[in-house]
């Protein structure tokens, strides 16, 4: 053969190859049964790989799917709302809450009862289990049964955050689950092979770090859901499912601002936009020895343009707080906005002897956000803090390298941190890392707070369990954390979700921790 | 040989000794632990109850106690359970992930192979022509173009606009298993990996054969008339391949590295994906056991290229 002949024999053999393998087609998903299949465990509010709900931080919306609380939150996050609870009623001393429950069936066809509820709430306030509830639901002191729709639940002090954290905690079938030691619950295989809820979808399958399928539950007590599966596909990245959904794999996903936007104007999906009920602040650490002085946290707030920042940073998606709170019913009238003045920073900063105290040595700013957008708005705050002397240096790490370095008693590691902590739908959120009985190892203070009147503030609102005058208490939280600024609070910036516009009456909403909400998945359909 | 291979083997047990200290040691270096990695940071969570967590798995022990307790059980095959994914033992779930690893991985090595070496011999035989220079930049691009922006710029570009093969995953959620589906699957990230290696095999096979077509054999070759065709294929291409098997053996080490990146990405259930996974949540159970397994790997098939290498030059004694 010719060496030419011989070289084209090559050629052609390779673009053959390439031929053949471009133009294996692609499968479109099985179209005999109605399913949605969207990334319900991307973002900050999912959370991949756990199907133990008793063990969950995140991941509520899709839990919910399968599982019901005895409350909910309801979708626009507003207020609590019965779920396998049908109504609740709490006594005058904020002590008894008696729930009845609703008929309904587990997966399995047994019948829900009081004995459930009994069972989870014991199951959940026992850390033998695994359970992350169990401080929470420390204030449980009895739990009786009168009989099988009837619930009693006294607590051994008012807590006012109680319903906010029942609507987390997932009724579990006592006769699938009462066998297995407490102790070895959280490791058995039974949450991701046969897990049994009341939800209007029943678990299939888990195929490892690929997806969840679940099928319709027949039986379910509010009729059989429209879609036949649901299928919670799991991603590396928001990134990737972002891809995925422009590709039409997936029919929705949680999205970053900046992916968000490039879905305006297209007919094809439609843009959920959502308070994130996370507050961003700027962390002093109070062991550090540097933020003693209220003068220089002041001027920290006076030397950022954070209207600036929520304009071009956030694309005015973001709104601006001045304490731990931005929803107007817990903001009182006439606090301290703190408006951008870099003279006044300067002159605070001279007063309060900055120089002496830090000068311009560089002061070490961690965060465990990694995204560009928040890239951008410490480098930014990075030059504006330059500007009237303080010398910041920002450093992001994983969550987990995070959390070990700030839960340390290392104070030169984390003098100063870019943070978010939940701020509602429950307000008593905040509780948790302000109140100084709230210090590392037996709360998540850590920015290690320690102010008497705040501390007092926050008792008496936890305290309150009476609506209306619960308000006026956070409004007082809101008042002392203004003036004597525990953290430097920035915004409360909007989240996203896309959905593909063949979805006919999905509700989704970016609460934190993923909720859950009343979401009502056995509504979803496609349109034809 | 077996005295060679005996020895070899003894050198890569103590080599994975190494690797599982450095690695332990490492872990623990960075900071956060399994339960760090739990908590959301902007959820309020009771620092108490995750302290619990932590006793509970023993992370509270000295490290050396934690250590031997783990390199005690990995030697009876005990690799423990996973923290993060609720007890699933570590040992079957990384098995599982070696499949897809090897088949991602060797669709990847099959294809830059392939394309790399009838690349490289075109480029050969047409040295200095247009055809020469043309493959010779693409390998250039190939080669210094990183593994993550390859596999970015390749998703969008053939998943996102063209839609000629799926964003992610090996299979499609819910849908029974066929072989076309898998291969649609494969087919964009084996391809994107193969991109790298293939450009390094077309650049050596390019030298190598041009060395060996000016030997005198082969011009011997060509005087007792054999066609061009059979000097090639017969005389130079295997001699000329000898370097190119060095460098595919050699860079098994890579590939896996590549195939991390690509799994990342395109969500394939390999051992990649789960490592990062296990990585950002400090799963030191599963990091330990993926990192042995590993490193068996790099140091087997290396073990096996040097053997190869010797099967195909006789002149060659191992020693």
């Amino acid at each position: 053969m010719h060496r030419r002949n011989f070289g084209r024999l090559l050629a052609a053999m390779g673009f053959a190859l390439a031929a053949a393998t471009a133009m294996t087609p692609a499968p479109a998903i099985a179209q005999d049964a109605k399913t949605i299949t969207g990334g319900f465990d991307v973002g900050p509010g999912g959370f991949p790989g756990n199907f133990n709900p008793l063990t969950a931080t995140a991941g509520f919306t899709w839990l919910s799917t399968y599982y019901e609380p005895l409350v909910i939150y309801s979708a626009d996050l507003s207020q609590i709302e019965g779920a396998l609870a049908s109504e609740h009623t709490i006594s005058e001393d904020s002590l008894t809450y008696t729930f009845n429950l609703v008929e309904a069936t587990w997966h399995d066809g047994e019948p829900f009862t009081s004995a459930d509820v009994k069972f989870t709430l014991e199951l959940a306030k026992n850390a033998d289990s695994g359970s992350l509830f169990a401080a929470r639901l420390a204030d449980i002191a009895s739990i009786e049964t009168p009989d099988e729709r009837t619930v009693v639940v006294t607590l051994s002090q008012p807590n006012s955050a109680f319903l906010s954290v029942l609507a987390q905690v997932m009724m579990l079938p006592e006769h699938a689950l009462a066998d297995i030691h407490v102790a070895e619950i959280a490791q058995n295989d039974w949450w991701s092979t046969e897990p049994v809820g009341t939800g209007p979808f029943r678990f299939v399958q888990y195929v490892s770090d690929q997806y969840v399928e679940l099928a319709a539950f027949e039986d379910y007590r509010e009729g059989r859901p429209k879609v036949d599966r649901l299928i919670n596909r799991y991603f590396a990245n928001p990134a990737a499912a972002v891809a995925a959904l422009k590709a039409g794999e997936i029919q929705f996903t949680f999205a970053e601002p900046d992916d968000a936007k490039t879905f305006e104007g297209n007919d094809a999906f439609r843009v959920i936009e959502g308070d994130s009920f996370v507050v961003n602040y700027i962390g002093f650490n109070h062991r550090s020895g540097l933020w003693d002085d209220v003068r220089v946290r002041q001027a920290v707030m006076h030397a950022i343009d954070r209207e600036g920042i929520v304009a071009s940073l956030f694309g005015g998606a973001a709104k601006l707080a001045n304490c731990g709170y931005v929803v107007p019913q817990f903001v009182p009238e006439g606090i301290e906005p703190y408006a951008y003045d870099p003279e006044k920073a300067r002159t605070l900063l001279e007063e309060a002897g900055w120089a002496e105290i830090n000068g311009d040595a560089p002061i070490s700013w961690l965060t465990y956000y990694n995204t560009p957008q928040v890239a951008n708005v410490m480098a930014a705050i990075q030059a504006m803090l330059a500007q009237v002397g303080i010398n910041v240096v920002p450093r992001a790490l994983d969550t987990p390298g995070y959390n070990g370095i700030v839960r340390g008693e290392n104070w030169q590691d984390f003098p100063l941190v870019y943070a978010g902590l939940q701020n509602g739908p429950n307000p008593a959120s905040l509780n948790v890392g302000l109140n100084a009985a709230q210090l590392p190892p037996a709360g998540n203070n850590i920015m290690r707070v320690e102010m008497p009147d705040l501390t007092a503030a926050l008792d008496g609102a936890m305290a309150e369990t009476d609506p209306v005058a619960a308000e006026a208490k956070w409004q007082e939280v809101c008042r002392v954390m203004n003036a004597e600024l525990p953290w430097g609070p920035m915004w409360v910036a909007s989240r996203y979700g896309v959905v593909s516009s063949d979805l006919v009456d999905f509700v989704w909403t970016p609460a934190p921790g993923g909720g859950p909400f009343a979401a009502h998945p056995e509504d979803w359909d496609i349109a034809q | 040989m077996l005295h060679y291979i005996l020895r070899r083997s003894a050198v890569g047990l103590l080599m994975l000794l190494a690797l599982t200290v450095l690695i332990f040691g490492m872990l623990r270096l960075a900071p956060g632990d399994p339960i760090d990695a739990y908590i959301n940071p902007s959820v309020p969570m009771s620092a108490s109850d995750l302290g619990a967590l932590r006793v509970r798995l023993g992370l509270d022990q000295p490290l050396p106690v934690q250590y031997f307790a783990w390199l005690g059980a990995a030697v009876t095959g005990d690799f423990g359970y996973s923290i993060q994914r609720g007890g699933e033992p570590v040992l079957p779930l990384v098995l599982g992930r070696i499949g897809p690893t090897i088949l991602l991985m060797f669709s990847g090595l099959l294809i830059a192979t392939v394309a790399g070496i009838a690349a490289g011999i075109i480029s050969a035989v047409r040295r200095n022509q247009p055809t020469d220079v043309g493959l010779s930049v693409l390998a250039f691009v190939g080669i210094s173009s990183p593994a993550f922006l390859t596999a970015l710029l390749g998703l969008y570009i053939f998943a996102v606009m063209l839609r000629w093969a799926p964003a992610g995953g090996m299979l499609t959620p819910g849908a029974p298993f066929s072989l076309t589906d898998l291969l649609a699957h494969l087919i964009l990230p084996a391809s994107l990996l193969a991109i790298g290696h293939g450009a390094l095999i077309m650049r050596y096979m390019r030298s190598s054969l041009l060395e060996v077509l000016s030997q005198d054999y082969v011009r011997t070759a060509r005087a007792k008339g054999v066609t061009e065709f059979w000097v090639i294929v017969k005389h130079a291409v295997r001699n000329a391949l000898l370097p190119v098997i060095t460098l595919i053996g050699s860079t098994i080490g890579i590939a896996i590295g590549g195939a991390i990146f690509i799994e990342s990405i395109f969500d394939w259930p390999g051992m990649g994906l789960l490592m990062v996974n296990a990585v950002l949540r400090r799963d030191y159970p599963v990091i330990m056991c993926a990192t042995l397994l590993t490193g068996a790997c790099v140091i087997i098939v290396n073990l096996l290229t040097d053997i190869a290498y010797a099967a195909v030059d006789p002149r060659i004694k191992v020693a």
